[in-house]
């Protein structure tokens, strides 16, 4: 495990160890393009065991099958063979805070994460280019029995848990992107929470894109054994480059009898990123899993996040929100699939369109058969800012069982002109009462982050709506 | 197309020239480039057409039915009954029914015609009010769909009415459309053109006897309405449980129209329908109202499409659904919006009874809003009948039968209060009693029919 960390503001100001800022010093990357040559050559550089390159390999067979899906939004921007399917900057993992590049410790600075990391934080893994650089754990979540790194040391250390597992949430074959992650994926976190264990702080990584073409697979995995709690977060920054990237991540989750698991993203890729992520989760007897969910940047992000509710009263939480500016569109969601009886879901969206963005809400609501008892209401709210944008819902409801109740909502408006008239009558601009709106119509979301996440995402807003009045 | 073996009067080249050589030269050529889309385009698949992805037809060989089936004897029955179901519902309204053989009455129109209000079969309209069968026509292409394909090519007889323009047509028509025989296939086909200022009330009737061989209805109206006409349009669909049901029902919507459909749908074993309310000019209104009841291995598929083209338009659609047995209810409806029509107000319910364990009810409303000034919004609802509500019925001396007749009863009623006619409304309350309690949905006595 690595060693436990403390950062003081003064050590970020040190001297540091790779010197470089725009220059690419990658030191491995495999050639551009896919192939099994490629896949294989990550696997051997990563020392993996032979069932991982088999399972890699198989992947890409899956891959190269499946056609790309035509049922949502515009992917013929993608070019697969132009892409770096791994990139591994440094030589070995970082082992304090002072080691981390200094390009990102300042991206990291402007954003607060180190304060942020000092109050409240129990690890961090930034993500630089395909592998963690940076990461570190409390030594009371060791006491724990809680294992928090990266998958690519989960599988190294902790290879039982981790092949017991690994693709069985999403396996290679779910569909395109998932298969393209499994065969050369790369980083992300694995999470291990033992029996009875409450996490009483959130676990958080920072992940980044940041070489020009470079794909990011990342690969989380995480494991809440029963009655257990952990709250993950994970948010994105990348800056902005000419050409265009993909990020493709599978995030599974465990939630074992009557454990708690929240899983909280805040997505702030750069406007050139296709995002396209499966992120699923199995909650058994009793679990609870949520899924919060905030997409802010990327050219375009598809993501729905999903719960298959497989125990007796197993509850599933979606709160997401979105934001579409100019050149982005956002098609989002959730999908709950109610599998054994009286469980519960329960999803919130909001999203915001502005300067010609496009916000989707795409879901699925399926109660099987067998399963009665069933609750599920979805709420999908959409605000258009401006005459050119535009906003669509996409609800999916297959009731196969009688005994169920389900309700879905969604409306799409405008900022009511009362409103704002209401607001510049007490002395606000209109700028500013349309902000004040603005965060008012995601406060549903807002208020369920930690505090230095809503301050983060509060000046994200207020970045993207400069300008959206007048 | 299989060449070999095929029945006399099946779905066909020779059907197609059989109709062309009596139709005007360029129905004619319609008709053909109708019958070329068709057999150029696929048949709709589950894993390739997002809109057919929980509806499976691929039992259905359109080769195998019969449109031409020659003199078959049982078509007075066939019109007799239907001319009874014209009675009860609306008794003053003109009468025009189609079998397979074309229109067979044409009865009740003196005061329409004295109104100057055209009422004749589609294809005398296509010679005598050639332009306006033309302007219709365009709004359904001859390669639209597969099926809307089909239905341009081998449609036959059909109602047309043509209300001038301020007219307000006197009485209702009612338009039935029936077959009977193993085998069968009717192309039902109505279309309905207002001018300015007119109004108008149509029931479509479409029914089948209940016990006999599998059958295919394939249909289409067609609702043109003129700048600031009325149109109230009800729709009763009671095919046998063995028929494949495919249908389009298109209104296009001119400025200030405002269109009033309603409609019930009991029948087939499976239903593909597509409503679409098409709002062309400025303050245009379409209330779509349907009413579904499912038993017994249906299959009932509802697709609405409610297009605001134009600026302050309004959509209301509400789709209340029962399903029994195994009965399987899908319905996807979508609002769109453009970006010149700003002050929209599009909505959306579906509400769906799961009465029994094996039923299933799919709902998917989209909407996709490119304007900002708007109001759109759509529910989605899916629940059970309360173990205490039956219990409180039966407590007090009603049987359960009956209990879950009041309760579906009850369940449909605020939309049956929307119907535009009244007459309608009791007769489909009554029909659906029927359903309820076990009786066939299929919609004429089979006495003799078959």
């Amino acid at each position: 495990m690595t060693m436990a960390v403390t950062v003081e503001a003064h050590e970020l100001t040190k001297d540091y160890k790779f010197g470089f800022h725009d220059i690419d010093v990658s030191v491995f990357r495999t050639e551009k393009g896919l192939s099994p040559e490629v896949v294989a050559a990550i696997s051997a550089h990563k020392n993996e065991p032979e069932w991982m390159l088999k399972f890699r390999l198989k992947a890409l067979s899956h891959f190269r099958k499946r056609v790309m899906p035509s049922w949502g939004a515009d992917l013929s921007g993608i070019d697969f063979d132009n892409i770096y399917y791994y990139v591994k900057p440094t030589e070995e993992q970082s082992r304090s805070w002072d080691d981390v590049p200094d390009s990102i410790r300042q991206t990291f600075d402007r954003l607060g994460i180190p304060e942020a990391e000092r109050k409240f934080l129990a690890g961090v893994s930034a993500q630089y280019d395909s592998e963690v650089v940076y990461h570190s754990i409390r030594e009371d979540l060791d006491k724990l029995g809680v294992l928090f790194g990266d998958c690519d040391t989960g599988l190294r250390d902790h290879p039982e848990i981790f092949r017991k597992y690994f693709g069985t949430v999403i396996p290679a074959n779910d569909n395109k992107f998932a298969a393209l992650n499994s065969a050369v994926w790369s980083g992300g976190s694995f999470v291990y929470v033992p029996k009875g264990v409450r996490v009483d702080i959130p676990l958080q990584a920072y992940f980044r894109i940041n070489s020009d073409n470079m794909g990011q697979f990342e690969r989380t995995l995480i494991i809440a054994e029963e009655g257990s709690y952990v709250h993950y977060i994970e948010g994105c920054t990348a800056p902005t480059y000419s050409s265009d990237s993909l990020h493709s991540a599978v995030v599974e989750i465990i939630a074992h009898k009557d454990a708690h698991v929240r899983y909280t993203t805040i997505q702030n890729w750069s406007n050139n990123v296709y995002n396209l992520v499966t992120k699923r989760a199995v909650a058994y007897e009793g679990a609870r899993v949520e899924w919060i969910d905030g997409n802010l940047g990327s050219k375009l992000t598809m993501k729905y996040p999903s719960i298959y509710l497989m125990g007796e009263h197993a509850h599933g939480e979606v709160l997401s929100a979105a934001f579409a500016g100019e050149g982005q569109h956002q098609d989002a969601g959730s999908k709950c699939i109610h599998v054994a009886s009286n469980t519960t879901s329960n999803v919130v969206s909001r999203s915001i369109s502005k300067g010609g963005g496009r916000t989707s809400y795409r879901g699925h609501i399926k109660v099987h058969e067998k399963a009665t008892g069933v609750r599920s209401s979805v709420r999908c709210d959409a605000l258009l800012l401006d005459e050119e944008s535009q906003s669509d819902t996409y609800p999916y409801m297959d009731i196969d069982s009688p005994d169920v109740s389900i309700g879905h909502e969604a409306t799409v408006s405008k900022i009511g002109d009362e409103q704002i008239f209401y607001l510049m009558s007490r002395g606000l601009s209109e700028s500013d009462a349309t902000a004040l709106i603005v965060n008012g119509f995601f406060e549903p979301f807002v208020k369920e982050l930690p505090m230095e996440y809503a301050v983060e995402l509060n000046r994200l807003l207020a970045v993207q709506m400069e300008g959206s009045v007048g | 197309m299989a060449t070999q073996l095929q029945t006399p009067g099946a779905i066909g080249p020779e059907a197609v020239t059989t109709r062309a050589a009596n139709a005007p030269a360029w129905l004619a050529e319609r008709r053909r480039a109708a019958w070329e889309a068709y057999t150029a385009l696929p048949m709709p698949d589950r894993t390739r057409d997002e809109d057919w992805r929980r509806t499976d037809i691929r039992g259905l060989e359109p080769d195998e039915y019969v449109v031409d089936p020659g003199p078959t004897g049982h078509g007075a029955g066939l019109v007799e009954a239907m001319r009874e179901m014209r009675d009860r519902i609306a008794p003053d309204a003109a009468f025009v029914a189609s079998t397979r053989n074309g229109v067979r009455a044409l009865e009740g129109a003196e005061a329409l015609r004295a109104q100057g209000v055209t009422v004749c079969s589609l294809e005398d309209a296509a010679v005598h009010d050639e332009a306006a069968v033309r302007r219709a026509l365009a709004h359904v292409p001859v390669d639209g769909s597969k099926f809307t394909a089909l239905w341009n090519a081998l449609w036959r007889g059909g109602c047309f009415v043509h209300v001038p323009t301020g007219v307000e047509a006197a009485v209702p028509i009612v338009a039935a459309h029936s077959a009977a025989g193993d085998h069968a296939a009717i192309l039902p086909a109505t279309v309905v053109v207002l001018e300015a200022g007119a109004s108008l009330t149509l029931v479509e009737l479409e029914a089948s006897p209940a016990a006999q061989g599998t059958m295919l209805s394939d249909a289409v109206s067609i609702l043109h309405l003129g700048e600031g006409s009325r149109l109230d349009h009800c729709l009763l669909q009671r095919w046998s449980a063995s028929t494949w049901h495919l249908a389009t029902h298109r209104g296009v919507l001119e400025r200030d129209s405002r269109l009033r459909f309603f409609a019930a749908t009991f029948g087939s074993r499976l239903q593909k329908v597509y409503w679409d309310a098409l709002l062309e000019g400025q303050g245009a209104d379409a209330t779509l109202t349907g009413v579904c009841f499912g038993g017994g291995d249906q299959h009932l598929d509802h697709q609405s499409l409610q297009a605001h083209r134009a600026p302050a338009t309004r959509s209301d659609l509400l789709l209340k659904v029962a399903v029994r047995d195994r009965a399987q209810s899908v319905y996807g409806g979508l609002i769109t919006v453009d970006r010149a029509a700003q002050r929209t107000d599009g909505y959306v319910q579906n509400r769906n009874l799961m009465l029994s364990r094996g039923a299933r009810a799919s709902g998917i409303p989209m909407l996709e809003i490119k304007a900002n000034d708007v109001r759109c919004s759509h529910g989605v609802t899916a629940g059970h009948i309360d173990t205490e509500q039956r219990f409180y019925l039966q407590s007090r001396g009603v049987d359960p039968e009956a209990a879950d007749r009041l309760i579906v009863r009850g369940f449909m009623q605020d939309a049956l209060d929307r119907s535009p006619h009244a007459g309608f409304a009791e007769f489909v309350g009554g029909v659906l009693d029927e359903v309820v309690a076990g009786h066939s949905a299929a919609g004429v006595e089979a006495e003799g029919l078959s």
